[in-house]
């Protein structure tokens, strides 16, 4: 039976009425094929525009509905609301788009604009014919969180979502967490000490019912979907029994192994077993299978004999015959707070950077500031462990640099290495610091202010200029660099040299991003969907992003994403299922071949071959709906739900029609 | 429960006509009140946390202080670093803000009083004049079309003049016009009436008088953004306001909207001729702890790059000068948009402060020094755009003092702690986001909004559970 159709014409004002003939287009819409009403309105959208709308379907008894007024983007919904209310199927309504796609850009040719208008009205007619009634799809929903990184954004959103009451796991790769942030001393631009400031947050973590942390872990596969994930976590083996461990520090004692300690930059020495970081929280020593003698190669001295810690540990608490564990966690939403490394100073080897010693990145030197770090809290040459009384601290290495590194900004350096000169200073007082720098950024609340002070009250020099190279010279290091602002060449006798390395994603984060289904720009950064209206949501629906992996930033900015981030998953929380759009691919099951192209191309992971049938399933529940399967069918097995090509096919026959009646 | 109090009514003893027209509080009060919460400020960042809470199943009232929602986003043309139109951006945002059936709109409010404890405050709201009964007016618009008296627009700034009764933009949410009551002929004059007499359903109303509202709710979050420094009043050097072709950054946003005044075109205000060189002057009351403001406005060095590459765009042969003193491009993209607008657009970055602005014959004099080269700098333009510091928005101290948090000496809002708390006040239950903490741009914005509606969903959460246990 044909449908009834019904035609609702907006003038938008004038934004459509100016260039549009809505009366003649309303006259002509009532002649097309199936039409039994048409008319036109200043404001459809209106609370009266959508009235008449759902009265007119109620009256004429239309099961088909056109309404020829702005983009669908901004009231689709309202009018299928509209329809849906008075008990047309939602999907039987279809938007002209008579404004952006013709009366804005057709501002003076009125019957032409008309013309143009009348074949959109008649285009979309003829999808409507041909709708299917649907009904939304439902998907269940576990409301627990998998939280992949364990510093201060992954803290941050866990805390706030167990708080909300939701069960959450939190993946870190390192032996404890706490990410970047416990090797930092100090934070600008208020000087707030970060130990105490951390130590809170990870107590807190630590001792929540509803916060679960697997450390030394790793995401190893990640299925299913949103609502439904399910990640097996890959846990390398801890060795020591935190249950019986005292942390009396007898293993570590004696340990014949000395390998430089990352966690502090190289600054110190550690055994194969040790304490990863100075925090409280972190007392119980791990073992790294990389650098025990237990683990090496049986051809080497010593080779998979050595026990001295086991023999050492008075409680029995060390076992290496631990081995790597899997755990399976099903969860509905995932917030990636992958984080940052700094970029490795081995890529600069004009500044000397692992070669000369007293050349060092800034994190090393934040572990020079803390109090339980290396040398107690004094800024020290790692070379004599004298004094250092000229500092030189240059900025963007590595960043800003598109021929030869990274083309973007780190964003907190500027701020960082003002607060590490201006404590140098607060230590060193009869020291100088020099600040080698392109731009100042300092942009942010209080931010100018600090370093305003750091050089009126600190006389922090700042030399505006990029340093060509570092040298060791007779008992000290020559920066050479230029002067912009005075035009001259300045060499710079120096004791120690800072470099402000850029920051860059996680390494392994390409493999990761890979596995978590979610797509990252060309520096490896993860993208969020839109960089102004959705940024913290990742390309995959539940996924979500926070901090420094998906670009640089300071604390502040990423705990407001993490923040976001559980304020998001909160929201999509609060209802018990999912719903989800039914405008999504379908699969003709005679014609489908099982070629398994659609499979390589759903950008989503969508579609899946059956093992029994052969034939490339569509899984409702995370097909978006974007179409390039049915591109890519050769067969053309696959459609899009009320877009099908033949839709297509009548709609742009109908311009061909019009255009040449034109 | 009676909660919402017309108090005026109940004062002067006699019925008066009510100003608040849409947002009919029936479903605001159909759920308890831990499940409610107000939203001040209507731009992004009130819009994000709003509609965040409303799909979480809170109802939340928005209270804008202006007639309509959208905020300082809605003047803009396209935003930095993608060159996406605002308008399309951000407008299905409003829309979906004022059909959330969760959400309810109090436009032309502000907030008067603060009493109660977090989980149960109760607010008590001012509902300005609008002398339009909201009610009855479809929005057909006869009535700007009508009205014959011209001026200057909140909304256009210097770009554009609006008539007395308007609505603050075309896509404007609620889509009701308001009266100027400053320039409105019938209110200062006593003559006129065109749009009472035009309007099809009776729905002007010069009598109306402005009345109070309570509302109860178990949170509040504070987005009240910001405004321009006062540059025409403070900065006697760049012209004072007095040379019609110096305009600031949000006028030349206007100038640039595909829907503004000038329909995008470039042209000088004085008298309407193409601008063939412009100069762009960052920094304009910003970083000058001597004069003006200490801090950095954080988004000026991004809107110029912007400016700079849009004109560009229109005025193909047309030369940009931008006087910086430093680039400060810092978030995802931004640097490579800065050094594609140098190496690909041909714009000009001096580095220096421009001295003096002044008006010479046809053309205007900038006067400022290449501190790079140390030379002098004159150079003559057609058109010079200030990007004026970003101040808190006026009243904010007065918010603060009714709502219990802190200002700083620049009147942004204080957070609880910079690093690991930059939601929370000092307040329990009040939690601030945007530009009125500190400037910051739009993406920084709605992370912040969805940051404050996840604080809000904790705090009530958790004081729901509380309460289950207790019973």
């Amino acid at each position: 039976m044909e449908k009834k159709l019904g035609v609702f014409i907006c003038w938008c004002g004038s934004n459509i009425a100016s260039s549009v003939d809505v009366d003649k287009a309303a006259a002509e819409a009532a002649k097309l094929d199936g039409v039994v009403h048409a008319e036109n309105y200043m404001y459809m959208c209106s609370d009266p525009g959508q009235q008449l709308v759902k009265d007119t379907i109620t009256e004429k008894g239309l099961d088909g509905v056109v309404v020829a007024c702005c983009s669908p983007r901004m009231h689709e919904n309202t009018f299928r609301k509209a329809a849906g209310s008075v008990g047309l199927n939602s999907y039987l309504l279809e938007i002209a788009n008579i404004r952006e796609q013709c009366s804005w850009v057709h501002q003076n040719n009125k019957p032409l604009a008309t013309a143009k208008a009348v074949s959109i009205i008649e285009g979309t007619l003829d999808k409507v014919k041909e709708n299917l009634p649907l009904e939304t799809i439902t998907i269940d929903l576990t409301k627990r969180v998998c939280v992949v990184g364990g510093g201060i954004a992954g803290i941050m959103s866990a805390l706030d979502l167990a708080n909300a009451g939701y069960d959450v796991v939190i993946i870190e790769r390192e032996p404890a967490i706490g990410g970047h942030m416990s090797q930092i001393s100090q934070t600008f631009p208020y000087f707030h000490n970060v130990p105490e400031l951390l130590k809170k947050k990870i107590d807190e973590v630590n001792a929540h019912p509803r916060i679960k942390v697997y450390v030394n872990s790793e995401v190893d596969v990640l299925d299913g979907y949103v609502g439904n994930f399910n990640v097996t976590i890959k846990t390398r083996p801890a060795f020591v029994d935190s249950a019986k461990c005292t942390a009396c520090g007898k293993c570590l004692e004696v340990c014949p192994v000395k390998v430089d300690d990352e966690f502090n930059r190289g600054l110190s020495q550690r055994g194969a077993i040790f304490r990863y970081n100075q925090l409280e929280t972190a007392k119980i020593p791990v073992l790294e299978q990389g650098d025990c003698l237990h683990f090496a190669d049986s051809d080497s001295e010593d080779g998979g004999k050595c026990t001295a810690c086991v023999d050492a540990c008075p409680e029995d608490a060390i076992d290496l015959g631990t081995i790597r564990s899997l755990n399976e966690e099903f969860v509905g939403a995932i917030v990636m707070a992958t984080g940052y490394d700094l970029y490795s100073p081995t890529n600069m080897p004009e500044y000397g950077a692992g070669k000369i010693p007293d050349v060092i990145d800034a994190l090393a030197f934040e572990r020079l500031l803390d109090p339980k770090g290396p040398t107690k809290g004094q800024v020290l040459r790692p070379s004599d462990g004298a004094v250092p009384k000229k500092v030189v601290f240059i900025q963007c290495v590595g960043s800003r640099d598109p021929e030869r590194h990274k083309a973007y900004c780190s964003r907190a350096c500027c701020m960082y290495t003002a607060k590490q000169a201006r404590l140098y200073r607060q230590q060193v007082e009869e020291g100088t610091a020099y600040i080698s720098y392109m731009d100042i950024r300092s942009d942010s609340k209080d931010f100018e202010e600090f370093v305003q002070k750091g050089m009126e009250e600190e006389n922090l020099v700042y030399i505006r200029g990029r340093v060509a190279k570092v040298i060791e010279g007779d008992g000290c290091l020559q920066v050479f660099t230029s002067d912009t602002l005075s035009g001259r060449q300045v060499v710079i006798e120096a004791d120690l040299v800072v470099l402000a390395m850029a920051m860059e994603p996680k390494a392994g984060i390409r493999e990761l991003a890979k596995k978590m289904n979610v797509t990252i720009d060309g520096d490896a950064f993860l993208s969020e969907t839109h960089i102004k209206l959705y940024p913290v949501e990742s390309s995959t629906k539940g996924v979500y992003l926070a901090g420094c992996g998906q670009s640089p930033k300071d604390i502040t900015d990423t705990v407001s994403q993490a923040l976001a981030t559980a304020g998001k998953i909160q929201t999509m929380f609060s209802n018990e299922t999912l719903i989800a759009d039914p405008l999504i691919a379908e699969v003709k099951d005679d014609v489908c071949s099982g070629c398994g192209i659609c499979i390589e191309i759903c950008p989503y992971g969508a579609r899946l071959m059956n093992e029994f049938t052969r034939i490339s399933d569509v899984n409702q529940a995370v097909c978006q709906g974007c179409g390039a399967c049915i591109a890519a069918c050769p067969n053309k097995a696959c459609e899009l739900i009320n877009s099908t090509s033949r839709q297509f096919l009548r709609t742009i026959g109908d311009f061909a029609s019009r255009s040449e009646a034109v | 429960m009676g909660e919402i109090v017309e108090l005026n009514s109940v004062i002067d003893g006699e019925p008066v006509t009510c100003a608040c027209a849409l947002g009919d509080l029936t479903e605001f009060e159909s759920v308890p009140v831990d499940r409610r919460v107000m939203v001040i400020g209507g731009g992004i960042t009130g819009i994000t946390a709003a509609i965040d809470l409303g799909n979480a199943g809170y109802q939340v009232m928005m209270v804008e202080r202006l007639p309509s929602v959208g905020g300082r986003m809605l003047q803009l043309s396209e935003t930095f670093p993608t060159l996406d139109c605002a308008q399309c951006t951000l407008t299905p945002r409003t829309v979906e803000s004022g059909q959330h059936p969760k959400v309810t709109l109090k436009t032309s409010c502000e907030v008067e009083e603060l009493k109660g404890e977090p989980g149960d405050f109760t607010v008590t709201v001012r509902q300005k004049v609008t002398y339009v009964d909201w009610n009855k007016c479809t929005g057909c618009g006869t009535c700007i079309q009508k009205c014959p008296s011209k001026g200057i627009s909140l909304f256009e700034r210097d770009a554009g003049r609006m008539t007395a009764i308007y609505t603050l933009s075309p896509q404007a949410v609620p889509n009701k016009p308001f009266i100027d009551a400053d320039r409105c002929r019938y209110l200062t004059r006593g003559k006129c009436g065109v749009c009472a007499k035009s309007c099809p359903v009776g729905a002007i109303d010069y009598n109306q008088q402005e009345s109070f509202f309570e509302a109860r709710v178990g949170a509040i979050i504070v987005a009240t953004g910001f405004d321009i420094y006062d540059w025409k009043n403070k900065m006697p050097e760049y012209g004072g306001g007095k040379i019609p072709d110096v305009i600031d950054g949000l006028t030349m946003e206007r100038y640039l909207s595909a829907s503004g005044p000038t329909a995008g075109k470039i042209v000088r205000p004085s008298d309407g001729k193409e601008v063939k060189e412009i100069v762009f002057i960052q920094c304009v009351g910003s970083r000058n702890p001597e004069l003006h403001k200490s801090y950095c406005s954080r988004v000026c060095c991004m809107y110029t790059a912007k400016h700079a590459r849009l004109y560009k765009h229109k005025v193909h042969d047309g030369q940009v000068y931008v006087f910086y003193i430093d680039i400060r491009s810092t978030g995802k993209g931004y640097e490579q948009f800065i050094q594609q607008s140098v190496s690909e657009e041909e714009i000009i970055y001096i580095r220096g402060r421009a001295a003096k602005v002044f008006q010479n014959g046809d053309q205007i004099t900038v006067q400022g020094a290449d501190t790079l080269s140390g030379r002098k700098i004159e150079i003559n333009a057609d058109m010079v755009v200030l990007a004026a510091a970003m101040v808190p928005n006026e009243g904010a101290q007065e918010l603060a003092d009714i709502l219990g948090i802190k200002c700083n000496d620049d009147g942004f809002f204080v957070e609880d702690n910079y690093k690991l708390s930059p939601i929370e006040t000092g307040h329990q239950g009040i939690y601030i986001a945007g530009c009125c903490q500190g400037s910051k741009d739009i993406a920084d914005s709605s992370a912040q909004g969805s940051a404050a509606a996840s604080k809000v969903q904790v705090l009530l959460s958790s004081l729901r559970r509380q309460n289950q246990e207790a019973v």
